[in-house]
């Protein structure tokens, strides 16, 4: 990551300062340093390495045995990720997390990016629409899905209500028993949820690019729409990337709306990854098995973002 | 060089590639990175056609708006509805019976659902509190300390970033197991606080980088502690990456369900989006989706008045993350 890039001679310059002082007196001072700066980031480092990275590496390990939750365990080798390739509720978990994630990406960034150009002016109300359309975001939507569950209810739900009144549903359509409605309740509410956050990134980032180059574009008598996309998209690219990265790694790691709307089902057909290592861990008990799952989950997370990164950065930076 | 030019009477970075002056760290939203354009001349640069069609934009912007907090709203009315209105079909009879009985029996019943509010609020400001805190020693650390080990360290702190806490949670919930830290309140906190950390580091970090490099060398002269130096001279500077860094912590926290659900087992220490679980399930009798509404319209209130009354600092994070992630 370029977070990761910091301007290393920047933290440097408060013992510049010394250099012009005579040798001894700057080795001190840098032992100092050394001794506050390591004391200040120990915390932070501790509390990542116990609750991050060691879990990270634990992890790996226990997926190479039959660690049951209570009792004994035994080194296994490799036979949990063998079992992973036939295990068709992990399988299948994959499969539809997967089309979750390809059906909700693009209408996220479609929305967003939408949203984006509308609200990026400084004109009047602009701050106020901002506020308003994150606002499901902030919300969360653990109780967002709560209010869904209430609403998508046949025959009383605001939903079938609205819906039926248009002509578009019947008024007992039972949104959360079937798969694909399921899905697709579930995907509207993640659309309506997620794409203020989208808006912001994509905002921050035009209103990052330098206003004289709109105004060259603008002298040379460039329509809207190819301002739009030969100036703006390809200087958005990292913008993108990130918004991009976000929206389709929290769709990848998706669980509390799918836990709390459909808890699965029906039958195990509305299974996410995250719910059937949770299942495997916490119900069947099977932790080794379970940290296996977490495993490819790490491996694969890790390539969408290197692969999204890579794909969009461009450039080489 | 670098000394001349500090003698020279031109300490605040001059020269340097960095994104801001001193001046600029101190001018609020916006700030947190528009080196490139200056400031104004980015926000300037969508509005052409100024006052012409305002009427239009804004009449356009309460239609979009609307599409995202009337639902909202609709909720926060639904919940005020007598139980039997809400899950029955839509009549226009009772449609205007509004009541407080939701959230009396949800309060006061056999659900106590104030214990579990108040498990979350504790939660919830133990993690801000933490995450500003460790955040804040770090940040000071990173961006105004060079010692070895320094670049190693702050790529250890970015790489829980690149791990999702989802991912870990079997392994977690084993060595939290070891630790005593199931069923705690203090460790879903630690929990919370380490997946905030990146971000508060992070923040924190280019609050200190900003803080005008005289200021720094001042400080230094005077030999005062590392410590004092922090609270009596940057404290006022930094206070809006910690606002920033406590503010995330505190929404994160607010919202969380997949660590809560895990790690905790006993209900009485549930949080509020967990507990409300119970409610839709029906675990204290049958399924009451008034009940239901109401947990989660007081789930949600939190979030909407601290993000209203300080969204400026959210915003500024997620800028200051946008522009250089």
């Amino acid at each position: 990551m370029t977070l990761a890039k910091a301007p290393a001679s920047r933290m440097s310059a408060l013992t510049r300062r010394g250099t012009w002082r005579q040798g001894r007196r700057r080795s001190a001072q840098e032992r100092r340093d050394t001794r506050t700066g390591l004391a200040l980031v120990t915390p932070a480092v501790l509390f990542v390495s116990v609750f991050a990275l060691f879990p990270l590496g634990f992890g790996v390990y226990i997926s190479l045995t039959d660690w049951p939750l209570i009792g004994p365990y035994h080194f296994i080798g490799l036979a949990n990720y063998e079992n992973l390739v036939h295990n068709s509720v992990f399988l299948q978990s994959i499969v539809f997390t997967l089309k979750y994630t390809a059906i909700v990406t693009v209408p996220i960034f479609v929305v967003g990016y939408a949203l984006a150009v509308f609200v990026r002016s400084n004109r009047r109300g602009s701050t106020l629409f901002r506020t308003m359309i994150f606002l499901p975001y902030i919300v969360g939507l653990v109780a967002e899905s709560y209010m869904a569950v209430v609403e998508l209810q046949p025959s009383s739900g605001t939903a079938n209500f609205a819906l039926s009144k248009l002509g578009l549903v019947s008024d007992t359509t039972a949104w959360l028993v079937h798969t694909g409605l399921a899905l697709t309740a579930i995907s509207v509410l993640v659309v309506w949820f997620a794409s203020g956050l989208t808006m912001m990134l994509l905002m921050a980032g035009m209103q990052g690019i330098p206003h004289e180059i709109y105004e060259s574009a603008r002298v040379d008598g460039a329509s809207w729409w190819s301002v739009e996309r030969r100036l703006t998209l390809p200087l958005l690219r990292r913008s993108i990337a990130l918004s991009l990265i976000i929206s389709v790694v929290g769709s990848f790691l998706a669980f509390n709306q799918f836990f709390i709307m459909t808890d699965g089902g029906p039958g195990t057909s509305t299974v996410p990854v995250v719910m059937s290592i949770f299942d495997t861990a916490f119900a069947q008990m099977d932790v080794g098995l379970a940290s296996a799952m977490s495993v490819v989950l790490v491996i694969v997370v890790g390539l969408i973002t290197f692969v999204q990164f890579h794909y969009l950065q461009g450039d080489g930076d | 060089m670098a000394a001349v030019r500090n003698r020279q009477g031109q300490p605040s970075g001059a020269g340097q590639p960095g994104p801001l002056t001193g001046r600029g760290a101190r001018t609020g939203l916006g700030a947190a990175g528009r080196g490139r354009s200056g400031q104004g001349a980015a926000a300037r640069g969508y509005s052409g056609r100024k006052e012409t069609g305002f009427f239009w934009y804004f009449l356009g912007g309460l239609a979009i708006s609307a599409v995202f907090v009337l639902p909202l709203l609709w909720e926060v009315f639904r919940s005020f509805q007598p139980e039997s209105a809400i899950s029955a079909a839509p009549s226009g009879r009772t449609f205007g019976h509004l009541t407080t009985a939701n959230y009396k029996t949800l309060l006061t019943g056999q659900a106590d659902i104030i214990r579990n509010v108040t498990n979350s609020l504790i939660i919830a400001v133990i993690t801000a509190a933490l995450t500003a805190l460790v955040a804040t020693l770090a940040g000071y650390g990173f961006a105004l300390f060079k010692f070895r080990g320094s670049a190693i360290a702050f790529g250890l702190v970015l790489l829980a970033f690149m791990i999702p806490f989802q991912a870990v949670l079997t392994p977690l919930f084993l060595e939290m197991h070891f630790l005593h830290l199931l069923n705690s309140l203090i460790g879903l906190a630690l929990f919370y606080t380490t997946f905030n950390l990146p971000v508060g580091v992070y923040v924190m970090r280019n609050s200190f980088l900003q803080v005008p490099r005289e200021l720094v060398d001042a400080a230094r002269v005077d030999g005062a502690s590392v410590i004092t130096t922090l609270v009596s001279v940057f404290r006022p500077l930094i206070m809006p990456g910690i606002a920033t860094a406590a503010l995330y912590a505190f929404l994160f926290s607010w919202t969380e369900f997949l660590g809560a659900l895990s790690f905790l087992t006993n209900d009485s220490l549930f949080t509020l989006p967990v507990a409300l679980s119970n409610v839709e399930t029906g675990t204290y009798g049958a399924v009451n989706f008034g009940l239901l509404l109401a947990g989660a319209v007081i789930a949600m209130v939190p979030c909407v008045i601290v993000y209203v009354a300080l969204q400026r600092y959210y915003v500024r994070g997620l800028i200051s993350g946008a522009l250089k992630g």
